[in-house]
């Protein structure tokens, strides 16, 4: 009997967390560059655990586990900015950047200068070109971005802007702040453009969120009925056998 | 459940990202504002089964773990220092810069600061000062019996006076740039301050080096977009009715999980 509450359980924990990640991608419905995770379940066969009064295939018990995440980097949609510093990424590539941890990979491009005019990521880490950092020196104006990345100034070209690329995207980890991280050798990207004045929206499809989050609080609730339908078989058992019940 | 605290981020990031665009709706009309954007990023996230770890002795490795993220934070409200639009205005004192630069304006308390707004206007003894009687860097003194006053591109100010009709250079007016000017600190009054951020000051004749030109009888209008800033406004207010969804669901399973015990 004790199974029925065990295989719910494992079923509403992975609810739970399922709804975690629903959350974060909710409130990051707006962050430029967000790119939404999706829980995947599978059906665990316990391996020793059996139902003694059920026979053949149905002896077996399952119970459900998370194992992984799927994590969906298709493009997010643009957004027009005007603003010189906005970069987006049209295709599957990343920007570098250079943190204390070693290079990170971010598909934000709200870039910005810092006070020596160094090309760096919203959270002031430098952003790197072909070359290394990029550096504007205080007379230059009018930076253009060309579509394969190529920064001109009044003063003339003044390198690219790196773009890399991943064979497994899956093996990323977010580190928060919009920085991904990989154990992976970048490679460097080839058929992505680059857009000036444009931002990446964050890709969470609002409605596909709330419709999962719908479909998970009904099943937890289905789930907490069927608990507390085995724990009033249970109590049944109990008055009955224990010869309480007094009608 | 952390998906109450996440949603919770949520609903105070879009919070936040509604006061900043009314402020910049609330200044369209302001001369040289411009405007701010709200920047957000994810916040921590927790790993649950870290990717590439070993799944078995043989070698094999998780292909992809379980990342948990705990929401979103403000990473930034960074101002947009584009040009905006030059507005006509046939004041003779009313100056626009098309460009990177800056006016420089000394405060009262001693310290200097930065400005776009260029309406400016003649105090007593006849300096060029902003609407609030704080006076233009490097001080120019307009003569009482000046009839006419013009600036040119270069900012060389002449004047024609009652008494001589041949235009006199009266002074000159300097722009300052910054190198990262989103990085001057906001004080109101259309007044920025430099910062550890913004790079120190350079300072030189309008038209040259990237400070742009000063033209006359011209104010800078806000560079704020109706439309822009109202489309986010929708899109801030319906994320947040999401993430209000999204603790009522929390709270929903947490309920269910209370009645199971009656």
């Amino acid at each position: 009997m004790e199974n029925a509450l065990l295989i719910g359980l494992s079923r509403q924990m992975t609810l739970q967390r399922k709804m975690d990640v629903l959350a974060n991608n909710m409130a990051n419905v707006n962050t430029a560059g967000f790119k939404r995770d999706n829980l995947l379940f599978e059906e665990h066969l316990m391996p020793v655990a059996r139902m003694s009064d059920a026979t053949g295939s149905d002896a077996r018990l399952s119970f459900v586990l998370d194992p992984s995440l799927y994590r969906s980097f298709e493009q997010g949609g643009f957004k027009q900015t005007g603003n010189e510093l906005d970069l987006a990424i049209s295709g599957d590539a990343w920007f570098v950047v250079q943190t204390p941890e070693g290079e990170r990979y971010t598909r934000n491009g709200a870039l910005r200068l810092d006070a020596d005019g160094q090309l760096t990521s919203p959270s002031g880490f430098p952003v790197l070109g072909d070359g290394g950092p990029i550096t504007f020196g205080p007379q230059e104006t009018g930076i253009q971005i060309a579509k394969d990345g190529t920064i001109s100034t009044s003063e003339g070209i003044r390198g690219r802007v790196r773009l890399v690329s991943f064979e497994n995207k899956n093996e990323m980890t977010k580190e928060g702040a919009m920085l991904f991280a990989t154990n992976e050798a970048p490679q460097e990207a080839t058929d992505a453009k680059v857009l000036q004045g444009v931002i990446e929206k964050s890709n969470v499809q609002p409605v596909t969120e709330l419709t999962r989050m719908i479909e998970t609080v009904r099943a937890y609730t289905a789930v907490s009925q069927a608990i507390q339908q085995t724990d009033r078989l249970r109590q049944d058992a109990i008055e009955r056998l224990s010869g309480s019940n007094r009608s | 459940m952390n998906s109450l605290q996440t949603a919770a981020s949520g609903m105070m990031a879009q919070e936040l990202n509604v006061e900043v665009i009314s402020n910049n709706i609330a200044n369209m009309r302001t001369t040289g504002f411009k405007r701010v954007r709200a920047e957000f990023q994810d916040l921590l996230y927790q790993d649950l089964r870290r990717v590439g770890t070993a799944s078995s002795d043989e070698g094999t490795v998780v292909p992809t773990g379980i990342q948990i993220g705990y929401g979103v934070k403000t990473g930034a409200t960074s101002r947009v220092m584009s040009q905006g639009s030059l507005a006509k205005t046939d004041k003779e004192l009313d100056l626009a810069i098309r460009g990177d630069g800056f006016f420089e304006i000394s405060l009262p308390s001693g310290q200097t600061a930065y400005t776009r707004d260029g309406s400016f206007e003649l105090d007593a003894d006849g300096r060029l000062v902003t609407l609030d009687g704080y006076e233009v860097q490097p001080g120019i003194t307009i003569p009482n019996n000046a009839r006419s006053i013009t600036i040119n591109r270069q900012g060389t100010v002449q004047v024609v006076t009652d008494t001589n009709a041949t235009p006199q250079d009266v002074g000159q007016i300097q722009l300052t740039r910054f190198v990262n000017k989103s990085g001057l600190q906001a004080i109101g009054d259309n007044l920025f301050l430099e910062t550890p951020s913004s790079g120190s000051p350079t300072q030189g004749t309008p038209s040259q080096d990237g400070l742009g030109d000063v033209l006359q009888k011209f104010l800078e209008s806000a560079n704020v977009n109706a439309v822009s800033e109202l489309s986010d406004l929708i899109a801030a207010q319906r994320a947040y009715e999401m993430n209000a969804r999204v603790i009522s669901a929390s709270d929903e399973m947490m309920s269910s999980t209370a009645n199971i015990l009656r």
